[in-house]
């Protein structure tokens, strides 16, 4: 969500720092970020946005950009300002938006600073909020090694998003985060100032400033924190007087990944005594998001041939069933429903729609809560992607919610094994749309008879197993040394022998046969 | 409880507001008085609610802490109802318009409804 927030400048000694203030809130809350940070970039990211206007819906809140990062001015790489320095930032830009006295909300290595901070001004510190907090950078983030090992990626490899695995491993797989990641290393700092900025964190040693905060003090810490060790805020609330500490579950470091809102309530319900009452401008959608390939490597000019009649058919064929278009980037389109079944039953006719164009199609289908407004976006849709490309060529992949909500429908659909998502508690049931069989039951069990492994040739057998694996037909015509066309002749020949419909749903066959470890 | 130390009339809440005493605007509360403040983030529907003087008294403290100017212009009172605006600006240069309409009962604040519109 792009806001079109002015941006200021405030002087900090002979250094311009950019601020924006946001919010009509009775409270001031100002949020110090942590390694590196963009103020126009983060309107970009929807984690991030959600997070400043649940913030801002009840404050007055003060966003900058520490000094050599985002918008604000450049600093000497060679002569680096001292965490005080920094600190006084945050004075300036208190000062320059007319805030006698704050929140701060203090992440990552923004907390040592916000410590600092309150411990100097206690006049001007309403309350203290870390998240993923410490108060010594080689004790609970990196000792020197690592760290030396992090600079000298971050040389090397600064800009392309290389870093994201040491904050959000969670978010790897997502192709558009990954991408808005690189961006924010981009446009936050150079790679010299970034490995700078590393040496100076390294640095941060403020264990002898927890004793002196006066401010009631909250501290936020995911179990699982990528970067932070959690033992960090134990440290802190063992340290600073009237510290309460939250530890809520998580793996992913930066604030605004994970659940947000679980971070934004806690932070609420702590400065103003209550929170938000739950969105309730959401509403119950079923998403097919739609993946085509070119697998058969027509070549750029027969693929955008073919890509661009798959999308005029798409678009005629999402709206025949009742669904429409939401979001589409690079070969992935996001369509959205009222219903599961219809979904289901539009991508089967996606998917018959791109074999008769020649191209690869996977698709997903999940169901569950959208915010009403603007493109689909959170859980539901991560879900729903994942589950995409999870799908074989060809195959329909949907959470089993779906097939339960479809009862009665006609559909029909195999079990397809489970899938791990950082994003829930547990592995999400997968189900196999198949095609519609009207005199069997709606959810069957495959016949054991059809289903033994015994049933296929010695090379078949070869051939499922890297099917499971995730091989592509050209990969396995190698690994066996036999021609792609073989490949494709056990492929057809396995799926009528085990009555499967696709070759997903013959991964998790094999899968199913093997046990995870293997035979 | 805090003791009155003026009575709530248009002058003394425009001289409270303009010379940003916060403890003397919390002194003109009734001890279960309620706050609505209706702005962009908080619509008629969903107003945000300060319910008691210690609410209403940090909710003061806070917004009494911000170096910003704010001038009263008019007031108009009518039996136990009041109504006055407000135009504040921030340093940076950021304006916001207030008209609150307030109702006493013993002399005191009991209900105030806020709606503001900030520059932004």
């Amino acid at each position: 969500m792009a806001r079109p927030i002015a941006t200021r400048y405030a002087r900090s000694g002979d250094v311009q720092i950019a601020y924006q203030v946001v919010g009509q809130g009775s409270l001031d809350l100002v949020f110090v970020p942590g390694f590196i940070s963009n103020l126009d970039l983060h309107w970009e990211d929807e984690g991030y946005s959600r997070l400043l206007s649940r913030l801002s819906a009840f404050s007055r809140l003060i966003l900058f950009d520490k000094r050599g990062t985002g918008l604000s001015d450049r600093v000497d790489a060679n002569a680096l300002p001292s965490l005080e320095t920094r600190m006084d930032d945050v004075r300036a830009v208190m000062d320059a938006a007319g805030s006698s006295r704050a929140a701060i909300l203090g992440a990552s290595e923004g907390a040592p600073m916000a410590i600092l901070f309150a411990a100097t001004y206690p006049e001007r510190t309403r309350s203290l909020v870390l998240y993923a907090g410490y108060a010594h950078f080689h004790k609970w983030v990196m000792d020197p090694e690592r760290l030396q090992t992090f600079i000298d990626a971050a040389e090397t490899n600064w800009g392309t998003g290389a870093t994201l695995q040491n904050f959000a491993p969670g978010r790897l797989d997502d192709a558009r985060f990954a991408a808005w990641w690189a961006r924010f290393e981009r446009l936050s700092a150079s790679p010299t100032a970034a490995a700078a900025l590393a040496r100076m964190n390294a640095e941060i040693d403020v264990r002898g400033a927890l004793a002196s905060i006066r401010a009631q003090t909250l501290l936020i810490h995911r179990r699982n924190d990528a970067r932070v060790a959690p033992e960090a805020s134990r440290y802190l609330a063992r340290n600073i007087p009237d510290a309460q500490l939250c530890e809520i579950s998580g793996r992913d470091h930066p604030i605004w990944t994970g659940d947000v809102n679980r971070v934004a309530d806690l932070i609420e319900e702590f400065l103003t005594g209550t929170h938000a009452p739950p969105d309730t401008d959401r509403v119950l959608a079923a998403l097919l998001v739609t993946r085509v390939s070119d697998t058969a490597r027509l070549g750029d000019r027969m693929w955008s041939e073919r890509s661009l009649r798959f999308q005029e058919t798409l678009r005629l064929l999402v709206g025949r069933h009742g669904g429409r278009i939401a979001d589409q980037y690079g070969d992935v389109v996001v369509s959205r429903f009222d219903g599961p079944a219809r979904a289901i039953r539009c991508a089967a006719a996606l998917r018959d729609a791109a074999q008769g164009i020649g191209i690869a199609s996977a698709q997903g289908v999940h169901v569950g809560e959208i915010d009403a407004r603007g493109p689909p976006s959170g859980l539901t849709v991560r879900v729903a992607v994942k589950i995409a490309e999870h799908a074989g060529r060809g195959g329909i992949l949907a959470s089993r919610l779906v097939s339960e909500i479809a009862t009665g429908s006609g559909l029909h659909f195999v079990d397809a094994g489970r899938l791990a998502l950082d994003d829930l508690e547990g592995p999400l049931a997968l189900v196999e749309a198949t095609s519609e069989q009207h005199l069997e039951p709606a959810c069957r069990s495959r016949t054991p008879a059809a289903a033994e492994p015994s049933a296929l040739t010695a090379r078949e057998n070869e051939v499922v197993a890297l099917i499971a694996d995730g091989k592509s037909n050209a990969a396995i015509a190698i690994e066996l040394s036999l021609s792609e066309h073989t490949v494709k002749r056990h492929v057809a020949n396995i799926l009528t022998k085990l009555d499967l419909p696709s070759r997903a749903a013959a991964a998790a066959f094999a899968v199913r046969q093997t046990g995870p470890d293997g035979p | 409880m805090l003791a009155t130390k003026e009575a709530v009339t248009g002058a003394s809440i425009k001289k409270a507001i303009e010379s940003r005493d916060g403890p003397m605007l919390s002194s003109f509360y009734a001890d279960d008085a309620l706050v609505r403040v209706i702005d962009r983030n908080n619509p008629p529907s969903k107003p945000r609610e300060i319910r008691g003087r210690a609410a209403i008294t940090t909710f003061w403290d806070d917004i009494c802490s911000r170096a910003m100017s704010h001038r009263v212009d008019l007031t108009i009172a009518q039996g136990d109802n009041l109504a006055f605006s407000q135009d504040c600006a921030y340093p940076d240069g950021t304006k916001v318009f207030c008209a609150a309409m307030l109702e006493l009962k013993d002399g005191k604040i009991a209900r105030q409804t806020v709606v503001q519109a900030w520059d932004e």
